[in-house]
C-alpha cells in the first residue's frame, strides 16, 4: 500500500491540511497520528485518496472535501463533512452538532449518536447515525436522506423543503412542514442495501419499524402549491 | 466565543486538580485569548470564617500599603502574598478571620472605594485565579499547575460585549451565598428580564456583564434550597440566548445548555471523575474519551461529591 503517515502532534491544522494535500498527489493512503481532536483536519481535499484520522477529530472535520475518503476512528466535534460534495466521512465514534451541514453529495456515517441539526441544509447525499439524533435533525433540508438508526429528539425535520428522514426508533415531536409517512418496500430494501454496505447490523423486524419524515409542502413559507418545485 | 470547562474528582480527595484545568484550558485556548481564569475548589484547607481576599492593585507608591491598612483595620491579615501581575498591575492576596461570612461583601466594598484598587474576589472554599493574557503565561505567573483540589471550572475569554481586564475575566462570583462561581459562553439576551427581579431583592451588581447575572440567579436559586441541578434546571427555563455555561459550587460542578443548543457543551464521566467542555479538545486531557456525550440543547448535567 502506497501509504504516508503524518503526526498530527505539535503542528497547526494548516500544516498538516497542507501535508496531506501534498501527499494526496503521489499517495493512495494518509493516516493522521496524534489528531488530539485538533479542528479543520482534512480541509477543502478534493484527491480520491483514504484519509484515516486515527483518533478524534474537532470541528469541521473533512469540511468541503469532494471525492475523499475519510475515516475517523474516534469522535468529531460540530460540522464534520461540511459542505462535501462527493467522498464519504466515517466516524466510528460519536458526533456533534451539524453532522453533513450543507452536503451537496456523497455518504456522512457516525456509527454512535449526534448532537443537534444533523443534516441541516443539506441538498442532497445521504447521512447515516448508528445512534440516537438530537434537536432539529434535518433542519431545512432541502434534498438527500438521513438515516437514523435510533431515536430523533424535538422539532425533528424543522422547515423540510425536500429529502427524507428515516427513523428506526422514536420520533420526539415534528418541526414544522413535516409529517410521518410509512415506508414502501422498495425503500426497505434501500435501506437494507446501504445500511450492510456499512456493516449496520438490522435485524429483519427493525427494518419494519422504519418511518420517514417527508416535508408537507415544498413552498411552506411563501408562494403556492403550483410552484412547489 | 469562550471555552468553559469543569472536572470533578469523585473520591473527594485532593488532586493536581490546578494542573488538570491548566491543560484543559490550554487546549481551549483557541476559543479566547483575552483572559483566563480559575475557580480551583477544596484545596485550601481554611479555618472556619477564613477567607482569602484577591485584590488588584496599580503599582503607584504607598497604594499597596493603603491598601494592607484598610484590611487590616477591619480584620487582621493573617498571611499574605504578592503577585506581579501585568500592565502596572500587581495582585495583593492575603488571609483574613471574620466572624462572619456576611462581614465579607462590606469588606470588599469598603476596599473597592480606594481609587486604582479592585478587589477580585474573596472566598473560603476555592481559589481564584483570573488575569488578562493566555493560560500559559497566567498558570506560570500564579503557579496553577501547582494547586491541589477536588473539583475546579475554568475559562478562556473571547470578548463580546464587555471590556477586558482581570475584573471581567470568568469565573464571576456572587457573595448571595459563599463561594458559588461561574463560568459562560454566549450572550443572556433577556439580561435585564433576569437582572432587575434580583435587584430587588438586593442582589448588587457590580458589572454589566451577563456572567455576573448568571451567577447572581444560580446563587438566588441555591439560597431558596434548590439542589445544584434544580437551579441549572430551572435557569435553562428562565434564560433566553445563545449560552452554555458551568457553575462551581463547593461540593461540585455542574453545567447547563441553551434550548436551542447554540453553544457547544460536551462531557464524560468515569468512576473516577465527572468532566464537562466546550470542547472534546479538553475532556481529553483528564480522561479517556472514547465515550463522550454531547450536552443537548436545554440540558444540564451536576456532579455534587
Amino acid at each position: 500500500m502506497n501509504e504516508f503517515k503524518i503526526n498530527a502532534q505539535n503542528n497547526t491544522p494548516r500544516e498538516i491540511n497542507r501535508s496531506i494535500k501534498q501527499a494526496a498527489k503521489r499517495k493512495n493512503r494518509i493516516v493522521v497520528e496524534n489528531p488530539n481532536a485538533m479542528h479543520y483536519l482534512v480541509a477543502g481535499l478534493t484527491d480520491p485518496v483514504e484519509v484515516v484520522i486515527d483518533g478524534s477529530a474537532g470541528y469541521f472535520a473533512a469540511t468541503m472535501i469532494h471525492g475523499a475518503r475519510v475515516h475517523i476512528t474516534g469522535n468529531a466535534g460540530w460540522f464534520p463533512a461540511d459542505n462535501m460534495t462527493d467522498g464519504e466521512v466515517i466516524i466510528d465514534g460519536s458526533a456533534g452538532d451539524g453532522v453533513g451541514q450543507g452536503i451537496y453529495g456523497g455518504t456522512v456515517v457516525v456509527r454512535k449518536d449526534v448532537g443537534s441539526r444533523t443534516g441541516e441544509i443539506m441538498k442532497n447525499g445521504t447521512i447515516i447515525v448508528g445512534g440516537n439524533s438530537g434537536f432539529m435533525s434535518g433542519l431545512f433540508m432541502m434534498g438527500g436522506r438521513i438515516i437514523i438508526l435510533g431515536d430523533i429528539s424535538d422539532d425533528a425535520g424543522e422547515s423540510i423543503i425536500r429529502g427524507t428522514i428515516y427513523v428506526g426508533g422514536e420520533i420526539k415531536s415534528l418541526g414544522k412542514n413535516a409529517r410521518i409517512e410509512e415506508l414502501e418496500d422498495e425503500e426497505r430494501e434501500e435501506l437494507k442495501e446501504i445500511l450492510e454496505k456499512y456493516q449496520f447490523q438490522v435485524d429483519k423486524e427493525k427494518y419494519q419499524n422504519f418511518r420517514k419524515i417527508v416535508p408537507r409542502s415544498a413552498r411552506p413559507f411563501y408562494g403556492k402549491e403550483t410552484e412547489e418545485g | 466565543m469562550c471555552g468553559i470547562a469543569g472536572v470533578v474528582f469523585k473520591d473527594k480527595k485532593l488532586h493536581p486538580v490546578g494542573k488538570f484545568m491548566t491543560h484543559m484550558l490550554n487546549a481551549l485556548q483557541h476559543r479566547g485569548p483575552d483572559s483566563a481564569g480559575f475557580a480551583l475548589y477544596g484545596g485550601l484547607g481554611l479555618k472556619e470564617h477564613e477567607y482569602i481576599l484577591n485584590i488588584e492593585v496599580k503599582e503607584k507608591p504607598g497604594l499597596l500599603e493603603e491598601v494592607k491598612n484598610r484590611v487590616d483595620s477591619a480584620f487582621p491579615i493573617k498571611s499574605e502574598e504578592i503577585i506581579p501581575s501585568v500592565e502596572n498591575y500587581t495582585i495583593y492576596r492575603c488571609k483574613v478571620a471574620l466572624d462572619s461570612f456576611s462581614q465579607l461583601k462590606p469588606l470588599i466594598m469598603d476596599v473597592d472605594k480606594i481609587d486604582d484598587v479592585i478587589v477580585l474576589n474573596g472566598a473560603h472554599s476555592f481559589e481564584m485565579i483570573k488575569d488578562v493574557g493566555l493560560v500559559k503565561d497566567i498558570a506560570v505567573r500564579y503557579k496553577t499547575e501547582e494547586k491541589m483540589g477536588t473539583h475546579a471550572i475554568g475559562h478562556t475569554r473571547f470578548s463580546t460585549e464587555s471590556i477586558v481586564d482581570r475584573y471581567h475575566a470568568h469565573p464571576f462570583q456572587t457573595y448571595i451565598i459563599p463561594d458559588i462561581t461561574v463560568v459562560h459562553n454566549g450572550q443572556i439576551t433577556n439580561y435585564w428580564k433576569i437582572r432587575d427581579p434580583l435587584e430587588r431583592k438586593g442582589h448588587i451588581f457590580e458589572t454589566n456583564n451577563d456572567t455576573e447575572c448568571i451567577v447572581h440567579y444560580i446563587a438566588d436559586k441555591l439560597s431558596q434550597d434548590y439542589s445544584l441541578e434544580e437551579a441549572l434546571e430551572q435557569s435553562v427555563k428562565d434564560m433566553d440566548g445563545p449560552f452554555s455555561y458551568i457553575v462551581g459550587t463547593p461540593n461540585g460542578v455542574g453545567i447547563a445548555k441553551d434550548q436551542l443548543g447554540l453553544r457547544p457543551g460536551v462531557m464524560a464521566e468515569n468512576e473516577e471523575v465527572f468532566a464537562v467542555a466546550s470542547e472534546e479538545v479538553a475532556l481529553r486531557e483528564v480522561m479517556d474519551t472514547s465515550n463522550i456525550e454531547q450536552i443537548s440543547p436545554g440540558e444540564s448535567r451536576a456532579y455534587t461529591i
